[in-house]
């Protein structure tokens, strides 16, 4: 048996060992993805019968101008909500891994949007930004900053930045939990040898605490990126993807697309969807050559 | 990718319980509100033991989308439960295009059932598909206007506004009039969020029966001047006249729109049938301050109420179809129809029963709703209405948001219904 530091790499043995956890990833996820894959080469709707039309319906999703517009808004609403994510939640877990008093009370305090399921906190946000009975108008009436109340989500600009406010609430605090891990993996003696060398304290985090981050940040951003991807709970509750289509995303049209019977274009959408995850994971896993720190 | 996740779930479920013994007798499917639910668990209760047979009920959620892929899902995989359902009126062409739907019409010549006390035009409209009968109706739902009595007489409107630009001049009166007292007081609340029930509203603007949205050869005309000035009209009720509130076209659906109403804080509603009993109950600002009425139309146009409601359906696969038509006959038979109307208040697909005394009692305006009745129109009865549904609610949206002008969000959604209409062809 090949032996390696002891460790035992090879034989008949780890397929035995892995054998349940294989068999449920191809349960779970690739079965589904083959199979999506296998109905969007179909015209498969429920009153019309299914019809093998190879790569049909990936041409119709990139003429179809509800796509377009549903996967121009996705790719925008991550572009402008991970970093931000990312920036908020790596301040949050700098200031958590400091000796604060009542640290574990403030680290609980930053977990709690986490903890809330995205329908719950989606609506949550909804009463915020609601027009008659909102939080936003009632604070905006008393401090007089409008006479009249607003209609936050009235325009697309609008109810994009009232999506991103809420779902950077929400997701901010996931990358501060993987990111103030991270940062307790830094050794202290690394830090305390750059202070030797008069390195001022936002140096120590430039150049020493943050290329350490690099593939904890990595984690969190392709976390982030694909879970933006397939948003659909707080864009449902709180836009039902208006006005005029501005905010729907991707999932929430190929949730459409199902409803109607339409499962053949709904794969194909879905699987697009999948495509880019997985172009992106693999972007970033490249640029951050992630698998080589490990 | 969540959905089809959710599928290929059930598929392996069921592929695994497929060996196991299927349940009880009759299956019927059913969701709504909670109260409504109980109601029905009494009714199949009854039924199994008046019958003597095995009866269950599925219970769904409340949320229409859900019972619909509640549905969706094993009538897809030809499952042989539920054997018989509910299903809302706009998606009864999709279920019937699909073969889903047993053709009801031979058990009915059988039995020698009369379809005469049912609403002609909702049987013909909704029901009958390709000759066959899909399905027959347990609840009808058409758009009403509801108007503030007392305010009327305040302001000297004499006569209840029976033109959009009727309407439009009484809501400004009574607007500039209340708005002192009242704030944020509006003339007229309606449904313009993007989701369905804009579709409903947008119909009964366009005054032009079924006309506004109706399918010749396969294809639509959208962007027709009546559709042009129904849909301007909208948008300036709220962008330029302002007599409905900013966030009509974001947060108004039936609830919000009830609501608004009931604090007082509109002289018109547009609503179904249902927000009578609400408007009516013991803690509502408005009780015995509301009356109904057909809603306006344009000069030369025709007042229009968009037809909604819900259909009871047997299932092409069930392995009890002549218990499932045993269902049928006693869900829409004139005792049942009558204790759902009494019990939920429910608009009864059987005109007899408007006429019932004790109905007549309990709800005065029944005898209103028959007339209004008449004026109901359905939606396209296409299978792929939901994809039309969907391009429309984003064009008229974006109408009335501002974004585009109502011409050329006609124009725009007219191609892409077209588009659709040659791809489900």
């Amino acid at each position: 048996m090949d032996q390696r530091g002891g460790v035992v790499t090879g034989g008949r043995e780890a397929y035995y060992f892995t054998a349940p956890l294989l068999l449920f990833v191809f349960a779970f996820i690739v079965f589904p993805i083959a199979g999506t894959l296998f109905s969007s080469f179909f015209s498969d709707v429920t009153f019309l019968g299914r019809k093998f039309v190879f790569l049909a319906n990936y041409a119709h999703a990139f003429s179809d101008p509800g796509f377009r517009q549903a996967f121009g808004f996705t790719l925008a609403f991550i572009a402008a909500a991970v970093p931000l994510e990312l920036a908020l939640g790596t301040a949050f877990a700098v200031i958590l891994d400091q000796a604060l008093p009542l640290r574990g009370f403030w680290r609980a305090c930053v977990l709690v949007p986490w903890a809330i399921p995205s329908a719950v906190s989606a609506r949550v946000w909804e009463l915020i930004y609601n027009y008659s009975y909102g939080l936003a108008n009632f604070l905006a009436l008393r401090s007089g900053l409008t006479a009249e109340p607003v209609n936050w989500t009235g325009s697309a600009a609008g109810a994009f930045t009232a999506l991103l406010a809420a779902d950077v609430w929400k997701t901010a605090p996931f990358v501060a939990l993987i990111v103030l891990a991270g940062l307790q993996a830094v050794p202290a003696e690394l830090k305390a040898q750059a202070r030797v060398d008069r390195a001022t304290t936002l140096q120590v985090f430039r150049l020493v605490t943050l290329p350490l981050l690099k593939p904890v940040l990595t984690v969190a951003l392709l976390f982030r990126t694909i879970d933006t991807l397939r948003i659909f709970d707080v864009v449902y509750v709180l836009t039902g993807g208006g006005p005029g289509g501005s905010t729907t995303s991707v999932s929430l049209y190929a949730y459409k697309y199902f409803a109607g019977g339409d499962f053949g274009y709904g794969s194909a959408v879905s699987m697009l969807l999948f495509l880019v995850s997985f172009g992106l994971s693999w972007l970033y896993v490249r640029l951050s050559r992630f698998g080589g720190e490990l | 990718m969540k959905r089809l996740f959710t599928l290929s779930l059930a598929a392996a479920i069921a592929a695994f319980s497929a060996c196991s013994k299927k349940p009880a007798g009759l299956v019927f499917s059913v969701g709504g509100a909670p109260n409504e639910v109980e109601v029905w668990e009494r009714l199949v209760k009854r039924f199994a033991e008046e019958k003597g047979v095995r009866a269950s009920l599925l219970r769904q959620p409340t949320d229409s989308d859900q019972r619909r892929q509640g549905l969706l899902v094993p009538l897809k995989s030809g499952k042989a439960d539920p054997d018989v359902f509910l299903a809302d009126i706009a998606w009864l062409g999709q279920f019937a295009a699909s073969g889903w739907l047993e053709d009801l019409a031979p058990y009915a010549a059988k039995d020698g059932t009369d379809l005469a006390p049912f609403w002609p035009k909702v049987i013909d409209f909704a029901d009958r598909y390709d000759g066959r009968l899909a399905a027959l109706p347990v609840y009808v739902d058409a758009g009403l206007l509801y108007y503030r009595t007392d305010l009327l007489k305040k302001y000297g409107v004499k006569t209840v506004p029976d033109t959009w630009p009727g309407l439009l001049a009484a809501s400004l009166k009574m607007q500039a009039g209340e708005s002192a007292a009242v704030p944020g007081f509006f003339g007229f609340v309606w449904q313009g969020a993007q989701y369905e029930g804009l579709v409903c509203n947008f119909m009964e603007f366009a005054s032009s029966g079924e006309k506004a949205l109706a399918f010749r050869d396969g294809a639509v005309k959208l962007a027709t001047p009546e559709n042009i000035r129904a849909l301007a009209f909208m948008r300036a009720a709220v962008l330029k006249e302002k007599i409905s509130p900013p966030n009509t076209y974001t947060e108004m659906k039936e609830e919000e729109t009830r609501a608004f109403f009931q604090e007082g804080k509109a002289a018109f509603e547009r609503n179904w049938p249902y927000a009578w009993g609400l408007h009516q109950r013991e803690d509502s600002p408005v009780k015995g301050k509301v009356g109904i009425a057909p809603l306006p139309r344009f000069p030369g146009g025709v007042s229009v109420s968009t037809l909604g409601g819900w259909h009871i359906a047997v299932s092409r696969f069930s392995d009890d179809k002549a218990g499932a038509w045993e269902f049928v006959k006693y869900v829409t038979s004139p005792a049942v129809q009558k204790e759902l109307a009494l019990e939920l208040g429910w608009n009864p697909g059987r005109r007899d029963v408007y006429r019932d005394k004790d109905v007549l009692k309990a709800y005065p305006h029944f005898a209103r709703l028959e007339k209004i009745f008449a004026n109901a129109y359905p939606r396209p009865n296409v299978p792929y209405y939901s994809q039309v549904s969907a391009i429309l609610q984003r064009h008229l949206n974006s109408a009335l948001s501002g974004a585009a002008e109502p011409e050329a969000a006609l124009k725009a959604a007219e191609a892409e219904v077209n588009e659709a209409a040659a791809r489900y062809r």
